[in-house]
């Protein structure tokens, strides 16, 4: 090849963009005052700008496979199914430390106490996975909801859950069981036991709720030890326990280290199955181990929960003292 | 107990913030998913490989959506997660032979719609596809997404992970190639049309 004259090489750039329609107006011009007086690269311009023509009609040539229906069609499945697994979350204070709420396109998929201090980020991690979105806006509505509840101005909180956090069949019934427990009642975990049918299950319903992915909203704090003790709640904060009772009006006084204890012959008592509550010392009541009971702290709850005095023990006549 | 807890239904809470995301998001797909497809065929030269990718891509910006400044160009930044994911594939298969020659696309039906239609011969158009799929990776891809999809080279540079001169320099180059690929099919001597 012979040498190429150095205004030629330097011209090239310009040429290309030229022929692709890129070059600034003064590079043209000096595209084509150059290419006027050379030959070599006048054909060359030629040439480049039939390979933009080739380019064009390559561009514009129907595309063999280029049919994306079925991948949309794929893709909208994907989307949705993914949608429905994402999880938006909030964290704020309230009186029991910082909360997590998260929330699904299905509903409300995890209420979670959080470490008072520390990096929230992991432990957030280890919660919710990879899908989880911070948005404090998509659950304020709820946090408005849990706060009134914490502060005891709302007794009810009518959430649609997602139940896909449950990790088997038989925990989702252990839930459901304590779901049913009535505000300002409680039970102990035998008597869950009993209600799903699998009395001799007691361990595993205390298992079951160990991991309790809606805390607060199924109440677990409902249930406690067969003696009245409140034994665990949210790995080793019993006082976190007590003070959910305590705004429900279940009163549970200190109990050894580190623990409370409701005492029976201070709750209004129900009888499973029953439609009338008593006094603890009715009948052969306080024989009966508290499987078989519900105990509330006050007539009012029980009431509320549709539960009339008992005619025999009248629980209306003769209150517990308060 | 099946109807119970899990199906209550009770108003509370709902912010409206993320369905109005969605709705978004699915206005992008409905913009960009057959386009985004559409150059992930070119660079695979694999429906099924398009498929994937482009799902793949859309699922990867639905996570990410919500993270976008308003305001932020959709198109290029699709275009960006579309080529990460597609050099990605190219390097999983990088020990199996890519089947560049596949990517010349079968002829396309029709006549030229240019003047110079003796240019246009099917031989000399699979030629074009044929230099373009043997390009290098980052010139290919530069190429497709200048003269194909006409991003500028700004949206290409983010896309390649270089600066917009590079990105100009890739399609230059690949010009450059093409022009020398096609040499015999290409006029001498004739004067430039304009």
């Amino acid at each position: 090849m012979s040498k190429v004259p150095a205004s030629c090489r330097e011209i090239e750039p310009h040429l290309l963009a030229s022929a692709m329609g890129e070059a600034v107006p003064p590079a043209v011009e000096r595209v084509r005052a150059h290419v006027a007086e050379c030959r070599g690269c006048r054909e060359e311009l030629a040439r480049y700008r039939a390979v933009e023509g080739m380019v064009h009609t390559v561009r514009r040539a129907p595309l063999p496979g280029d049919d994306a229906t079925l991948a949309r069609a794929q893709l909208t499945a994907r989307l949705a199914d993914l949608r429905s697994r994402l999880v938006s979350f909030g964290i704020f204070p309230s009186p029991l430390g910082p909360l997590l709420i998260g929330r699904s396109e299905v509903g409300v998929a995890l209420v979670q106490y959080l470490p008072a201090s520390g990096s929230l980020g992991g432990h957030v991690r280890r919660l919710l996975g990879e899908e989880a979105v911070e948005d404090p806006a998509a659950t304020e509505g709820l946090r408005a909801e849990l706060i009134e509840y914490l502060e005891g101005r709302r007794v009810r909180l009518d959430w649609v859950l997602d139940p896909r956090r449950m990790r088997s069949d038989f925990q989702r019934r252990v839930l459901e069981a304590t779901a049913a427990l009535p505000y300002g009642a409680v039970t102990s975990y035998a008597g869950i036991a009993v209600r799903i049918g699998a009395p001799s299950a007691v361990r595993p319903v205390a298992q079951a709720l160990r991991w309790n992915p809606l805390a607060i909203v199924i109440p677990c704090h409902r249930v406690i030890g067969s003696t009245g003790d409140l034994t665990g709640y949210a790995g080793k904060r019993v006082e976190l326990k007590q003070r959910l009772l305590a705004v429900e009006g279940v009163r549970a006084l200190p109990a050894g280290h580190h623990d409370f204890k409701v005492h029976r012959e201070a709750m209004y008592t129900l009888m499973n199955g029953e439609v009338e509550y008593c006094l603890p010392t009715c009948g052969s009541l306080s024989e009966h181990p508290l499987a078989d009971l519900t105990l509330f702290g006050t007539r009012e709850r029980a009431e509320a929960a549709g539960f009339a005095p008992c005619t025999s023990c009248r629980p209306d006549l003769h209150p517990l003292p308060a | 107990m099946e109807s119970g807890l899990f199906s209550q239904v009770g108003g509370s809470g709902v912010s409206t913030g993320r369905v109005m995301a969605e709705d978004a998001f699915e206005a992008v797909v409905g913009a960009h998913h057959a386009e985004i497809r559409r150059y992930l065929l070119r660079i695979t030269a694999r429906a099924s490989d398009a498929d994937d990718l482009s799902q793949e891509t859309f699922l990867r910006a639905f996570r990410a959506y919500r993270a976008l400044p308003p305001g932020a160009n959709v198109r290029a930044w699709l275009f960006t997660i579309a080529t990460n994911l597609g050099r990605n594939h190219f390097r999983a298969q990088s020990r199996r032979r890519r089947a560049y020659a596949a990517v010349a696309l079968e002829a396309p039906v029709g006549a030229p719609d240019r003047a110079d239609g003796r240019l246009m011969a099917d031989e000399a158009r699979a030629r074009v596809e044929q230099v373009i799929g043997g390009l290098p990776e980052k010139q290919r891809l530069a190429f497709i997404m200048r003269k194909m999809h006409e991003l500028d080279y700004a949206e290409i540079g983010t896309s390649l992970r270089c600066s917009e001169e590079s990105a100009r320099a890739h399609v230059f180059q690949a010009l450059r190639k093409i022009r020398k690929g096609l040499d015999g099919h290409l006029p001498v001597g004739t004067e430039p049309r304009s």
